[in-house]
């Protein structure tokens, strides 16, 4: 088995695992188990008070719009040309036009579609990975915890960009395979910050007690302490979906892009080279990205001062 | 003397690092589509039969997998990265060229980045709740969200047409060639944009770092103690809280290292920096895998070297961590 | 002229509404040459908060609403800032609660008693530097020039806390204020700390105020003893007299929370043995005109329940008390 493989199996193994550990642990299901320390209804609430948080929240809702309901009011192909090449936006392309003709505004709405997605999907890959790693290390320590450490500390060392790009270049530009190749070399982070919350929720007394009364391994992993543990991974894993969507594009932006399918990333990647005369077909799909990175961003800071209460006077 | 047996424990660790960088590549040029001689070749290089039937013997492709790793592993310590077929010489070499001027910027982008980083932190963090504070964390946030290359090539855009004071290409005037002093003005002038594009990524980051930090050791016991004992404030701010407040930004400093230089790749290509950014990108459009993968291999080379300078820096700042508490 | 006199200081901290809740209310003390003062009171009665009013120190959301302070005759208050801080570590310092954080970890400890020098003495930094070893020998750190090299955390806490006087007494200040600064010892070494004190205020007739909230421990050390109670001086007297009949009830429960050994006088007859004051103190914002101490008196009456707390009255020569029962309780 590659190098490559072995954290996914990592993470496919736990979750099989994972998928018997209730059911093992049906025994003592009904132990005194400490609950989330701060209830998701608190949480909400004070992430309403965060004028930044929700302003990242209703722009994250309106491009999400934008995309699903996009094409069902602006029917233009995003791959058809429809006009002269480098229009300059006008009333027959509001956006203006590409290097081939392309509608850039059709793009966008098509383009972030896979944008988003690929945002999305890359960041559910990177949390499971890296929370599988670092609860795993967390939790157990000992040679488990040496060996996961020393796993991350290995992909820490390759730069993710640099290392996502050797896999897609090796492995062929598919929408499907960047997701995978984002995935799987940003996880370290989630890990070290799952492991380290692990680590402090291991030595607290509601897991001792639960301990001594019986609790099986999987059970506390699962149902005690990662409760405890989300809102910093919840955080994380907003953070994930924005360096994911920026990751796509520096792809694209490198000639990683997948040609059959529009993205934002493959706007600025196919017209890079004509910025000097057609500054819009760039400049927009690179605003689609900005914005939609600053609303997770903003999302993920919101969450963070609502479950993290030490930090929430700043 | 701890500190030689703990560099050496560093180097061994390195070692052992790169030498797992190498098995994944070697694992990754088996794992890909196609036919591993291709992929040592280069698709595109146009590599004739005997080309690939010398490749095939060097790289030992007809035994098993575990005599090719050992192969593969054994030209790497002679220091051969294979051949690139597109540029028709060897990597090492190829590599060489390029790591200069990607170290140029890289080391001006970080320098800017903690210099004006830190700065703007400080600044906001005297007043966490004032106009100045909110700006900088809005300048932060937005430095974090825009996509370095699309910053790049908008800042193209703007000194490239609209008011070209900066050169916008290369690492030098080729027009007008310079000597001496002269040259290197011309050299540091051209390096103006593509760093300042790369520091805005780590400026956002760092201000945001440096700002916590600074807000939480300005209230820290010995801050206070500092200001009852009638130091300046500049003092209070600079010898005592920075110092303590600089401690975990080394650290991110380190961490980030990777991504810094993922980022000058990504700049290097809007500016035609003539760096290992341009290099990768030639590489990817002509499928030049050799190339890639020593890249691959050297970024991780460069990241350790970081990681390990950062632990030195580390312990120069802190006593606690000198006298080898670890 | 005293070195220090505090008029009628309050100090108030800025609430959530934006109201200001009172935190110290009318405190008036005076403190003359080579005396001790002590503030005495539970966490939260307003006894830190003095200090660092008096060194110009409160933190952000603290402010003081009236009275004055004078250091020698000049009042604090209304001092510019500059001036302020060429008087801070200079004619007034601070010693604090906890040694281990109170100084920078990542300087020398003789670099840190040597700046006071730099910066208020015009010393060289060679100079300075020597005088700081000539202090840690002065607070009686054995090798001191050894350890003038040495970080705060390859000492322990007793010595941070000789390294820390020996900061605040480098310029032979007129005041020197200590806030807690044996609480966070061993108790063998709060009373090395404490002969520390008392030795080197015999030298230098530096004027204390010394913060504690153990009255028996400061018994002996002290001057005067003022006590705190919600942010109020409910009973000031001479140390020896307050701690042989004290007045307030609460002063009798903090007396008779100390376990009686360590007390330097012999156990008065009136003593309560209660082992602790039953009850909390009352919450800012939740301090009325009554007495604070009301709710948890054992000697409260309907009389104490209908009047407002009563101002301090004098009930001896040099000692005054706040409670309406006073007389009563002495008899």
């Amino acid at each position: 088995m590659s190098t490559l493989e072995s954290p996914l199996a990592v993470a496919e193994s736990e979750n099989a695992k994972s998928a018997a550990g209730p059911s093992r642990s049906a025994s003592v299901a009904e132990l005194p188990v400490a609950k989330a320390v701060s209830p998701t209804r608190a949480a909400l609430r004070q992430f309403g008070k965060s004028p930044s948080g929700v302003a990242g929240a209703i722009l994250l809702v309106l491009l999400v719009a934008a995309t699903i309901f996009g094409p069902f009011i602006y029917h233009v192909d995003p791959l058809e040309i429809v006009g002269m090449p480098f229009a300059p936006p006008d009333a027959d392309a509001l956006l203006g036009t590409d290097y081939l003709g392309r509608d850039v505004l059709s793009g966008l709405i098509h383009g972030g579609r896979a944008t988003l997605t690929v945002g999305a999907v890359a960041a559910l890959i990177t949390i499971v990975i890296g929370v599988s790693v670092g609860a795993l290390a967390g939790f157990f320590g000992g040679w488990m915890d040496s060996l996961l450490v020393k796993i991350t500390e290995f992909f820490q060392v390759l730069p993710p960009l640099l290392f996502a790009m050797v896999l897609v270049t090796l492995f062929g530009a598919k929408l499907s395979t960047i997701t995978l190749a984002i995935g799987v070399v940003s996880w370290p982070s989630a890990a070290r910050l799952t492991r380290a919350e692990f680590m402090r929720l291991r030595d607290l007394d509601f897991i001792k007690a639960s301990r001594a009364a019986g609790a099986g391994s999987w059970h506390l992993i699962l149902r005690v302490a990662l409760p405890n543990a989300l809102p910093p991974i919840i955080v994380s894993a907003t953070l994930a979906i924005g360096v994911a969507i920026l990751f796509e594009g520096g792809l694209s932006f490198l000639g990683l892009g997948d040609p059959n399918t529009m993205s934002w990333g493959l706007m600025i990647g196919q017209n890079r080279n004509y910025v000097l005369d057609a500054w819009w077909a760039v400049t927009f799909p690179g605003a689609a990205i900005f914005l939609a990175v600053l609303a997770v961003s903003l999302v993920g800071d919101g969450i963070n001062d609502a479950v993290n209460p030490r930090l929430r006077r700043r | 003397m701890t500190l030689l047996v703990h560099l050496f424990g560093k180097l061994a660790n390195a070692a052992a690092l790169l030498l797992a960088v190498l098995v994944l590549n070697f694992c990754l040029i088996h794992t890909a589509p196609g036919d591993p001689v291709q992929v040592i070749a280069g698709e595109m290089g146009g590599a004739s039969a005997e080309v690939i039937a010398s490749l095939r013997a060097k790289y030992g492709l007809d035994h098993s997998l575990i005599e090719q790793l050992f192969t593969y592993l054994h030209n790497v310590l002679r220091g051969d990265f294979g051949y690139s077929y597109y540029f028709n010489q060897p990597v090492l070499g190829l590599i060489a060229q390029r790591l200069p001027a990607t170290l140029y910027l890289a080391l001006a982008s970080v320098v800017m980045a903690v210099v004006i980083g830190t700065l703007l932190g400080v600044a906001s963090a005297r007043r966490p709740n004032g106009l100045f504070s909110h700006a900088v964390t809005v300048v932060s946030l937005a430095g974090y969200a825009a996509p370095v290359f699309w910053t790049g090539l908008l800042l193209l855009l703007l000194f490239g047409s609209v008011w070209p004071i900066l050169p916008v290409n290369g690492m030098s005037d080729v027009v007008h060639p310079k000597q001496g002093i002269a040259h290197l003005l011309d050299v540091l002038k051209h390096l103006i944009l593509p760093s300042a594009t790369l520091a805005m990524v780590f400026v956002a980051q760092y201000s945001r770092l440096a700002r916590v930090n600074m807000i939480d050791v300005l209230s820290a016991d010995y801050v206070r103690t500092a200001r009852a004992k009638g130091l300046p404030e500049s003092v209070v701010i600079f010898k005592h809280a920075l110092r303590n407040a600089l401690i975990p930004i080394v650290t991110v400093v380190g961490l980030q290292f990777g991504n810094l230089f993922a980022g000058a790749v990504l700049v290097e290509t809007v500016y035609s920096w003539p760096g290992m950014g341009r290099l990768v990108y030639d590489s990817i459009l002509r499928r030049d895998y050799p190339t890639l993968m020593a890249v691959l291999f050297f970024s991780a080379v460069l990241v350790i070297a970081a990681n390990i300078i950062t632990d030195l820096v580390y312990r120069l700042i802190d006593p606690r961590i000198r006298a080898g508490a670890r | 002229m005293p070195v220090l006199a505090v008029e009628n200081l309050s100090v108030g901290m800025t609430g959530r509404s934006g109201g200001l809740v009172p935190v110290l209310e009318n405190l008036s003390f005076t403190l003359d040459k080579g005396k001790t003062i002590a503030l005495v009171g539970e966490s939260g009665c307003g006894k830190s908060m003095t200090a660092l009013a008096i060194m110009g120190l409160l933190a952000e959301g603290f402010v003081v609403t009236g009275g004055r302070i004078l250091l020698d005759g000049e009042d604090l208050l209304t001092a510019r800032p500059k001036r302020l801080r060429s008087l801070r570590g200079d004619a007034m310092s601070m010693v604090f609660q906890e040694p281990m954080t109170a100084l920078n970890p990542l300087y020398t400890v003789g670099d840190q008693i040597a700046e006071v020098l730099y910066y208020h003495r015009r010393l060289s930094r060679k100079d300075a530097a020597e005088q700081a070893v000539e202090f840690l020998k002065a607070v009686q750190i054995p090798a001191a020039a050894q350890r003038a090299k040495a970080y705060p955390h390859q000492m322990s806490g007793g010595m941070r806390q000789r390294v820390m006087i020996a900061m605040a007494l480098a310029c032979k200040p007129k005041l020197l204020i200590a806030d807690e600064p044996t609480t966070a010892l061993d108790v063998t070494v709060q009373a090395q700390i404490f002969d520390l004190l008392a030795k080197l205020q015999d030298e230098t007739e530096t004027a204390i105020v010394l913060i504690t909230h153990d009255l028996g421990a400061v018994a002996e050390l002290a001057d005067d003893i003022a006590v705190l109670y919600a942010g109020r001086c409910i009973e000031t007297g001479p140390a020896k007299e307050l701690a042989a009949s004290p007045r307030h009830p609460y002063t009798s429960g903090l007396l008779g929370c100390v376990p009686h050994l360590t007390v330097g006088v012999a156990k008065p007859a009136q003593w309560h043995d209660l082992g602790e004051i039953p009850g909390m103190v009352p919450s800012l914002g939740q301090r009325g005109p009554d007495c604070a101490f009301l709710a948890r008196c054992a000697n409260a009456t309907d009389v104490c329940r209908s009047r407002p707390q009563p101002p301090l009255g004098a009930i001896a020569p040099g000692h005054t008390v706040s409670c309406w029962r006073a007389q009563e309780i002495a008899a």
